[in-house]
């Protein structure tokens, strides 16, 4: 990918037979294999769902549809974010490709704080576990399995966010990175701590005073670590250094990225309608 | 000898004009080559000559045959593989033709040749190309119609038999075959005497499924373990038995007669041993026979029974290389005669001997596993043993039902059957060795002694 | 291979900062680091075609240990369960470890070079792929350590290559057998799937310009044909290890028939992938035999549109087909007779590909060397191996042979008889290519004489015993069935087929020491590969080809004057780009696998039942993935860099120290 003069035309590649650049081409032909892999894990909890064994979980007593609503919307608004910063960088924007990063991953990480609260509820309040039924098998399966790809998408956009600082010709720039990308993590994980920990405080103490006070009692540590992160994140590392060598000519790796999230978005809607939504018709 | 010979030089002509066509490194190919079709032909012709009896495999005339069939489904099976076989050949024949004689025609002669102006590059003719789709579209049109046909045919009891199918429970176990059976009207599970007050039970026999000659048979078939296949050749085609799914199998012979079976589909160690016996028997015979098996199982009183001097054949125990034959070469030659020699009970059997068999059953709890109704053993993880000794095979139809036969199967199971669960046992049951509760392995559970085995023997055989 | 540098020749001109440390990029060419870092195409074909082959010799000698225990009945040559465990072994090695990446060797080296491209897509995921491939490899056959060392209650999987379910549950293969199994053919799938991602950017988008599809070669077709079936059927064999995994180690129901599960899935979700591994295994060998036949004919592809389109529709119907391996699973009529149809149409393209090569034969000049009497040997192989099939799609009639030697005789007269032919014959034809050297004629043609009449000997029988009743996976049988005879002749067709293949790998290792060396375009070819010197540089072409034609370099040979006129162009043209572009080598794909071998070594071993407990193989598992996340993201890190060589006046690559300046 040499530098040429000029706007680059986003849409042709003049160095591949097709003009389409190499790596969508990957990306588009990867979706298409992933497309299989969720296939057979749909088809199996529909087979199963078709040939339920004798006394097994009723998955309306389980499942809790507007949860899963919410974080199915939240998910939906972070492709549209993830759309915003796939144009931001076609028009060289870094910053508000950052920006939209960031949300995305803001997004994705609400979505799986859902997924993680989910389980959670699942297994301890309504007694499906993995192992203890069909249902449990398969849901836990394929639900899992596109929280993977949720997670494994959020892990990249957190890269891509970091890579967004290279300054050109930096040889210290790696050390850098990875204490960021580390940072960022901590900041992630953190929150998702802290936030579980807080719906976990509000649903089990009677008033929201002690309900505060047994969430700041337990979660001190992970709050005060998360605020550092973010600290970090927010005066340290986004702090210009120079010139900094993340273009134009990067949208193509950021819309790849983009293809995948889409993909893992729409994935979702199809799960959501056969696994939850199905029930309910 | 004359004509063969000139066959061999028309060979050998042909062969050397075939690859004589010089080149840098092998001026004598063709001359090997020729010479070594010649003594491979040659080979050929003295091995047919010679071993004529032995060549014999192409009759395909042998108890799990295919092709030599005695049931109407192996039959409709058979006729649409010939038909098969005659499309697929006469295209072979016609393709075949023109491709040697193509190779043959336009090879180069010579490395000149070789390098000689390329012929004219013509890159297809769509109209041949599109003519032999359609000929091959037409030629699958005559199998594709008996196919169909077959499907509908093979798959179920005919709608017009359907009343009158006798049906018939068959399970797989790893690594032997139970079968229960429905009562005369070939409905209702057929229930047999349990014991002397009366009490009732299924009717259970294992590995050799005796079934009404000239009747449809439905055979409804199950496994609690791994997915087995239930296949007799001369009757025909398999069904798979696989756990959680139902599924049947239709089936029918022609005539009585003793038949082959043996699972097809891989299911452990010790697939290859797992087989089984299908006997025809005509409708008189049939009612016969489910009338002794609904007995409970025989005892043999002390006033009845004639002991002569010991069995001779127990003197010694023989010992047998693994995997060594159980079959004998009489036996073969009128199967369904042994098999009706064998529901009469054997000459100078020894009372003594055989209620002390029963003892050493009772006491090495072989009934935790096996049935032996009305003797108190009612075990369900293993085969009935109510009618034993009117069998004429054992240990899932491997070995010929005999006492030398049986003696080797009860002195060391897992010599004839590796894994086999009357050794290791089934789940929490132990058989011949136990699972240590500490750390691996196994320790020994069951020993018996030389006198047991004879006993065991002796009591078995009684079991008409 | 190591002929192929010369390193005096090349520009190092690097147009990226020097990285320090970690990031330095790795320029040995020759030894260990050189093989471990390479990103050539040439080298990871010749690496895949070296380990394919090793396997191939061990998958050929479980299939003699076979035979041998089967030559007389009631042989106790092996036990059971080393006998089950050779016929799995050898069934997964040949088809995972022996054919596919023998195909792959090819895909590698050949396909760049016949669309008229310096390398593939991406070269770091190719070399990815490669050491993937042999992660899975050795976990596959990490079981034998138990056998060999004679360590109690350990074995190599014995459950059979399609282990149907439930036989592969805790309950029935309570050792790490079916584990190694599992994970093996999980890290071989991760390594299919990348490669093949790979090849169909390369086919798609790598051609040199006027390279249109419909002038791509039939074997670059047929890559990008098995690419696409490799990308779409192995999720579903992924899916379904996976399921097999959770199963036996996390107490899922999905096969557990006491949890409700159904065995049968395992089947359907087996052969969705199973039956398009078929045409994986096979499309390849009908590409490699479409270009040797034109090639030894003198004239092209009879009807090239024709061979294309029935290889896409054998792709696509072979995805409609996968319920005939369950014929006698009890469908009901409908699905047995809508599968029946299927199958039976799926041997209409097949024929198809069948006349056209004869139609290429016709009115051809028919030169009689080595790779073209295994190309014919194929075709007529491939027929009897064909017409077995279309016996097999009349269900009733497939209810007596499924599961019988029958299927055994068809399978391999379309496996040996059609794809390991094709990838013998393609070894003989390309060999001058790739080393510069050719392969005696006459040993090359006995070779094929003697492993000719030994595979028919052996397998030819083999239809008889399946028609006369013998059950496939039997380690013995009874004399009184009347297969000893057929037994015997199979056993010792079996040792003759091995006294062949003997000839073959040795006189091949002798040529590619000892052999003849030969000019360029050994063969007279017709494809662009032919237009290189042997064995061909890194960086493949000198200046990108124009094509005009469907054989381009053909069109070349036969329009020269034409052709250097527009190449002195596109020379001056390419170097005023800065020149040929070649990427840097790395050592990071190679770290990436390594990583996956770890984790999955601890993955197999989850549920050991035996100290320790879960905890350390949990943790193992997690430094495997942290080593496969680095050695990922170092890789991206290193982005697209590279170096560039520029052309002399001569037409000589060398050193030019004026270019550096450029970038």
């Amino acid at each position: 990918m040499s530098s040429h003069a000029g706007t680059i035309d986003h849409h042709h590649d003049p160095s591949t037979s097709t003009g389409i650049p190499n790596k969508k081409l990957l990306m588009w032909t990867f979706l298409a294999s992933d497309c299989m892999f969720f296939g057979a894990l749909i088809s199996t909890h529909l087979i199963y769902r078709l040939h339920p064994p004798a006394g097994g979980l009723d998955p309306k007593v389980i499942f809790s549809p507007e949860l899963t609503s919410f974080s199915t919307f939240i998910l939906l608004m972070s492709s549209l974010m993830m759309a915003l910063a796939v144009t931001a960088i076609q028009k060289g924007n870094v910053k508000s490709c950052r920006w939209s990063l960031l949300t995305t991953i803001f997004f994705g990480m609400i979505f799986l704080g859902c997924q993680v609260y989910e389980f959670d509820h699942f297994v301890h309040d309504k007694k499906m576990t993995l192992a203890n039924s069909l249902l449990g098998t398969t849901f836990y399966t394929l639900t899992g399995t596109h929280g993977c790809h949720v997670a494994i998408g959020v892990l990249w956009l957190g890269l891509m966010y970091v890579r967004s600082f290279k300054v050109a010709g930096d040889t210290g720039w790696f050390g850098q990175q990875l204490m960021h990308v580390v940072t960022l993590l901590v900041a992630l994980l953190g929150s998702l701590k802290v936030t579980l920990g807080l719906v976990h405080a509000l649903q089990v103490e009677p008033t929201y005073g002690a309900a505060i006070g047994a969430f700041f009692g337990h979660e001190f540590i992970y709050i005060a670590l998360t605020l550092l992160a973010y600290g970090l994140l927010a005066f340290y590392f986004a702090r210009p250094r120079g010139h900094v060598q993340f273009n134009e000519v990067n949208a193509i790796d950021v819309e790849s990225m983009g293809l995948y999230w889409h993909f893992v978005d729409i994935v979702w809607i199809v799960i959501f309608t056969a696994v939850y939504l199905l029930e309910y018709l | 000898m004359q004509k063969p010979s000139l066959t061999l030089r028309a060979f050998g002509d042909i062969a050397h004009q075939t690859f004589s066509f010089p080149n840098d490194h092998m001026p004598t190919l063709p001359k090997t080559l020729a010479r070594c079709s010649r003594a491979a032909l040659a080979l050929a012709g003295l091995l047919l000559l010679t071993g004529c009896e032995k060549l014999n495999f192409w009759r395909m005339d042998g108890h799990q045959s295919t092709i030599v069939v005695d049931g109407p489904v192996a039959r409709e099976q058979l006729n649409l593989f010939i038909i098969t076989c005659w499309v697929s050949l006469v295209i072979f024949v016609l393709v075949g033709a023109v491709l040697a004689y193509a190779t043959f025609k336009f090879r180069a002669r010579s490395e000149d040749d070789e390098h000689a102006e390329p012929p004219p590059q013509g890159h297809g003719n769509p109209f041949v190309e599109l003519g032999l789709i359609a000929a091959s579209v037409l030629a699958l049109v005559f199998i594709a119609i008996p196919t169909l046909k077959g499907i509908w045919n093979t798959y179920d009891v005919p709608e017009a038999e359907r009343k009158d199918a006798y049906e018939v429970t068959a399970t797989g176990f790893q690594w032997w075959f139970k079968f229960e059976y429905k009562n005369a009207a070939g409905k209702e599970t057929e229930t047999a005497s349990l014991d002397a007050q009366g009490g009732k039970a299924p009717l259970i026999t294992a590995n050799e499924l005796v079934i009404p000659a000239g009747r449809a048979i439905r055979i409804h078939l199950r496994t609690f373990d791994v997915i087995h296949s239930f296949w007799v050749p001369k009757l025909g085609g398999k069904v798979d038995m696989i756990p959680n799914r139902a599924n049947i199998i239709y089936l029918k012979a022609d005539k009585p007669g003793y038949f082959w079976g043996q699972c097809a589909e891989y299911c452990g160690d010790s697939h290859a041993v797992m087989r089984f016996r299908v006997v025809a028997l005509d409708k008189k015979e049939f009612a016969e026979w489910l009338d002794q098996q609904a007995q409970t199982g025989r005892t043999v009183a002390a006033a009845a029974s004639t002991p002569a001097a010991p069995n001779a054949q127990f003197a010694a125990l023989r010992t047998f290389r693994e995997n060594e034959t159980g079959t004998t070469a009489a036996f073969d030659k009128s199967p369904l005669e042994a098999w009706r020699a064998k529901q009469n009970p054997e000459p100078g059997e020894d009372a003594a001997l055989i209620a002390k068999g029963r003892e050493v059953f009772a006491a090495k709890n072989c009934g935790t596993c096996h049935a032996v109704r009305g003797h108190g053993a009612g075990g369900v993880t293993a085969p009935d043993l109510t009618h034993f000794g009117s069998r004429t095979t054992l240990a899932g139809g491997l070995l010929e039902n005999n006492d030398v036969q049986l003696r080797r199967w009860i002195h060391n199971p897992l010599a004839v059957k590796p894994g086999n669960k009357m050794h290791f046992g089934v789940g929490a049951m132990p058989g011949y060795v136990k699972k240590n509760t500490e750390g691996p392995g196994y320790s020994r559970n069951i020993t018996l002694t030389s006198d047991d085995e004879v006993a065991l023997v002796a009591y078995l055989q009684s079991l008409k | 291979m190591d002929a192929t540098v010369k390193p005096a020749h090349l520009t190092h001109e690097e147009h990226a900062p020097a990285q320090p440390g970690l990031l330095s990029h790795p320029t040995a060419k020759t030894g260990l680091m050189g093989w471990l870092t390479t990103v050539d195409h040439k080298k990871i074909g010749f690496l895949y075609g070296f380990f394919a082959l090793i396997f191939f010799l061990v998958g050929g000698f479980e299939a003699l240990l076979i035979r041998t225990q089967l030559m007389v009945p009631n042989n106790d040559f092996m036990t059971a369960q080393m006998y089950n465990t050779m016929f799995t072994m050898h069934g997964t090695t040949m088809i995972f470890l022996a054919v596919m990446p023998l195909s792959a060797a090819f895909f590698n080296f050949i396909m760049p070079l016949q669309i008229g491209a310096r390398d593939v897509a991406f070269p770091r995921l190719n070399a990815f792929s490669l050491w993937t491939f042999v992660a899975g490899a050795i976990i596959l056959n990490l079981g034998w350590v138990g056998p060999i060392f004679g360590i109690e209650g350990q074995n190599a999987p014995d459950a059979g290559w399609y282990g149907y379910s439930p036989l592969t549950s805790k309950t029935f293969s309570p050792g790490h057998s079916v584990d190694y199994w599992i994970m093996g053919l999980q890290l071989l799938g991760v390594a299919s799937i990348a490669a093949s991602l790979n090849f169909i950017v390369t086919i798609i988008n790598m051609r040199a310009p006027g390279m249109t599809m419909m002038r791509l070669p039939v074997f670059t077709w047929m890559t990008l044909f098995t690419a696409f079936l490799i990308v779409l059927s192995f999720p579903f064999i992924t899916i379904a290890l996976v399921e097999v995994m959770m199963d036996r180690n996390f107490g899922t129901s999905f096969f557990e028939v006491s949890g409700g599960g159904m065995p049968i899935l395992w089947q359907h979700l087996f052969w969705v992938f199973g039956h398009p591994e078929v045409y994986i295994l096979i499309l390849p060998a009908m590409g490699i035999i479409s270009e040797i036949l034109p090639t030894f004919s003198r004239k092209p592809l009879f009807g090239y549109p024709i061979v294309v389109f029935s290889g896409a529709s054998i792709g696509f119907l072979g995805f409609a087909v996968w319920s005939h391996h369950m014929f006698t699973t009890g469908m009901g009529t409908v699905a047995t007779a809508a599968f029946a149809l299927a199958t039976m149409a799926i041997a209409v393209p097949t024929g198809v590909k069948i006349f056209n090569w004869i139609g290429t034969l016709w009115g051809g000049h028919l030169m009689m060397r080595t790779p073209m009497m295994f190309a014919l040997g194929f075709v007529w192989m491939f027929m009897i191996g064909g017409f077995s099939g279309i016996m097999h799609s009349a269900a009733p009639a497939d209810a007596q042979q499924n599961d019988s030697y029958f299927v055994i005789a068809h399978f391999h007269y379309v496996l040996i008889g059609g794809s390991i032919f094709a990838l013998l014959a393609g070894i003989h034809y390309w060999f001058p290519l790739m080393f510069g050297r050719k392969v005696s004629e006459f040993w090359g043609k006995l070779s094929f004489w003697v492993i000719f009449i030994g595979f028919n000997v052996t397998f030819f029988p083999m239809h008889f015993l399946g028609l006369n009743g013998m059950p496939r996976r039997t380690f013995t049988y009874d004399p009184n069935l009347g297969w000893d005879t057929a037994n015997f002749i199979a056993t010792m067709g079996s040792y003759v087929l091995g006294l062949g293949m003997t000839i073959y790998f040795v006189v091949l290792a002798y040529t590619f020491y000892k052999g003849e060396k030969v000019k360029k375009d050994y063969w007279d070819g017709r494809t662009l590969e032919w237009s290189l010197d042997n064995p061909p540089p890194e960086y493949n072409f000198k200046v990108i080809p124009t094509v005009h034609d469907r054989d381009a370099w053909w069109y070349e040979k036969h329009h020269k004057e034409e052709i250097a006129k527009e190449q002195a162009e596109h020379a001056k043209a390419e170097d005023e780009h800065g020149g040929i572009h070649m990427p840097f080598g790395s050592i990071w794909p190679f770290v990436a696998s390594f990583g996956l071998l770890i984790m999955a070594v601890g993955v197999t071993f989850f549920a050991a039942k035996t100290t320790p407990g879960i905890g350390p193989k949990l943790a193992l598992s997690l430094i495997g993935g942290v080593v496969t996340f680095v050695g990922i993201y170092f890789w991206s890190l290193e982005g697209n860099e590279g170096y560039h060589l520029h052309l002399d006046k001569d037409g000589k690559v060398i050193e030019d120290d004026q270019h550096k300046a450029k970038h």
